[in-house]
């Protein structure tokens, strides 16, 4: 069973995004235009040279992606829907990677969009409020996970609000990013925030908003023909797992999934790609809340189990630390308006190996990890390096 | 007044008031997993067809929040907030839930047992209930957390 992909001679061609905020008047297919119009400028491309094109969002509603690429051009190329709720930009990107790695296309195109301000009441995830589990706060889930983190680890508040207010500082210096404060954040003023669910406040939970983020992937040597001074980042590999059973798995409300989950994802990619937690220079994760963050430390590989607490009082994920992470903000403050969450995560992890990420920059980075979880649930953790990394 | 379930086929509502309402589960008649809600197919196994249970009425909170902000379907607009909690019960399967009570009323490791909530009238004017969870020590009177208990109310 494969569940960890590996490409072979692809590279990432072009990228583009629309900044996340609120476009309560902007139809979603302008959105999603626009961040595929410049990703199509960075790639020096017209749709004519896309082969095959994977839209997501999770807005509950069918053919938005096939409408949205209507406005590039009508070329007859194959577009499919990819929905795998926040996790959803990556697991389009995957295809695209994969459908290029296969041979069966010379560039492809994820395309991702979403409009939360068009969404109400129960997030999006399709429960009416007849339904089991509709009235429980989606926040709660994240904040069980937070609460029992505490009883095991005595991790404290400040331990999270740390981690929010590098991700709130971050996003000050990314022009993509939603949340962009004009002071510096401290971990004091993220507890000061209103506690939504214990011990989680606001400002450690992610924003609702629109937008859309477009990565374009293609034959390495289409790349560097179009390309030729830029330099060459590679999508290295790919994996995705659902659950496995184990007693005590939840199988009503917005589930979550198991922390081990990430962990399994991580260590496929990890040996798919042939490389292992110290060839990572900066890392992006699902930091919808941020206790989440402190979690998948640990279970990418970046710390022992428990020592997570450390690498936050060490300033260790933050700039200049040992590795640093959500440079653009993440989910906390770059937004996460769903299906576009992992193609603008992308879309910073390129900035990041091209050497672009102006104000944020982790010095050398070579390798990039990205990793989702999407509820119901899964995990998917990507690798990206430089040229000459992995090969 | 009747009490109907905000979704068929999770918890059986007992006729008389003063009985706690049952989860319904499944067990597998090959390997003995239990499971909420219902299935057909063992998830540990893979036997398929389960045999039809009700579930224990105490479990114990494995880990709870308690969220500020009113529960989404309830019709008293003035209710703060409202507990959560995954509940273990002694059968295996580990619930989400809404608990009974105030933020200060729940820890790890404590016993709950299941009553219901009643989140709003429907146009037949029957109680949509939900199940929830309440340490004992929460009593039927109480008028912190998410709102009153349905027991004995008119």
């Amino acid at each position: 069973m494969t569940r960890a992909l590996t490409f072979d001679g692809i590279a990432i061609a072009g990228i583009g995004m629309v900044r996340f905020g609120m476009y309560k008047d902007v139809p979603s297919a302008f959105l999603a235009r626009d961040a595929g119009l410049l990703a199509l400028h960075d790639a020096g491309m017209t749709l004519a040279d896309i082969d095959e094109a994977f839209v997501g969002y999770i807005q509950p509603a069918s053919m938005l992606g096939i409408k949205a690429m209507k406005e590039f051009g009508l070329t007859g190329l194959p577009v499919t829907h990819i929905e795998n709720a926040s996790a959803t930009g990556l697991v389009a990107f995957r295809e695209a990677a994969w459908a290029v790695s296969s041979g069966r296309a010379d560039v492809a195109m994820a395309l991702c969009f979403d409009k939360m301000t068009d969404m109400t009441g129960t997030g999006g995830r399709g429960a009416g409020r007849d339904q089991i589990d509709a009235p429980i706060l989606p926040a709660a889930y994240f904040a069980l996970w937070a609460q029992r983190r505490m009883h095991d680890r005595g991790t404290k508040p400040e331990h999270f609000a740390a981690i929010a207010a590098k991700n709130w500082n971050y996003g000050s210096a990314c022009p993509f990013a939603h949340r962009r404060s004009d002071h510096v954040v401290t971990a004091e003023e993220v507890l000061a925030a209103r506690v939504v669910a214990e011990p989680l406040t606001t400002m450690m939970c992610c924003p609702a908003d629109d937008g859309a983020a477009c990565v374009i992937v293609a034959r390495d040597d289409f790349v560097r023909a179009r390309q030729p001074d830029r330099p060459l980042v590679r999508p290295l590999a790919s994996a995705l797992t659902s659950e496995t059973y184990s007693r005590g798995h939840t199988f009503v409300g917005p589930v979550v999934g198991p922390a081990t989950m990430t962990r399994d994802t991580a260590e496929l990619a990890y040996e798919a790609a042939g490389l292992g937690p110290d060839d990572v220079s900066v890392a992006f994760c699902h930091d919808a809340f941020v206790n989440e963050e402190l979690e998948y430390y640990e279970l990418l590989g970046f710390c022992p189990e428990g020592d997570a607490e450390k690498l936050v009082a060490g300033g260790e994920t933050g700039p200049g630390g040992r590795i640093p992470f959500n440079t653009d903000g993440g989910l906390t403050a770059r937004g996460h308006p769903g299906g576009p969450t992992g193609t603008a995560m992308l879309h910073e992890a390129v900035l990041q190996l091209r050497g672009q990420a102006e104000g944020r920059q982790v010095d050398g980075a070579r390798v990039a990890l990205t990793h989702l979880v999407g509820g119901g649930s899964i995990a998917t953790v990507n690798l990206l390096g430089v040229e000459g990394v992995g090969t | 007044m009747a009490r109907v379930p905000i979704e068929e086929g999770f918890f059986r509502i007992p006729d008389d008031p003063a009985e706690p309402p049952r989860l319904l589960g499944s067990r597998c008649p090959s390997c003995g997993e239990a499971f909420f809600p219902r299935r057909l197919v063992c998830a540990a196994c893979l036997h398929r067809g389960t045999d039809d249970i009700e579930l224990s009425t105490h479990g114990t909170i494995y880990t709870w929040t308690y969220c500020h902000v009113p529960l989404f379907g309830k019709k008293d607009a003035d209710v703060a907030g409202y507990g959560v909690a995954q509940v273990d019960l002694p059968e295996g399967p580990r619930v989400q839930s809404i608990l009974f009570g105030g933020p200060g009323d729940f820890s790890i490791g404590m016993e709950v047992g299941i009553d219901l909530e009643t989140l709003r009238q429907n146009a037949d004017g029957d109680d949509v209930v939900i199940y929830r969870f309440r340490p004992a020590h929460v009593g039927a009177a109480a008028s912190t957390g998410s709102g009153p208990a349905t027991d004995g109310a008119p």
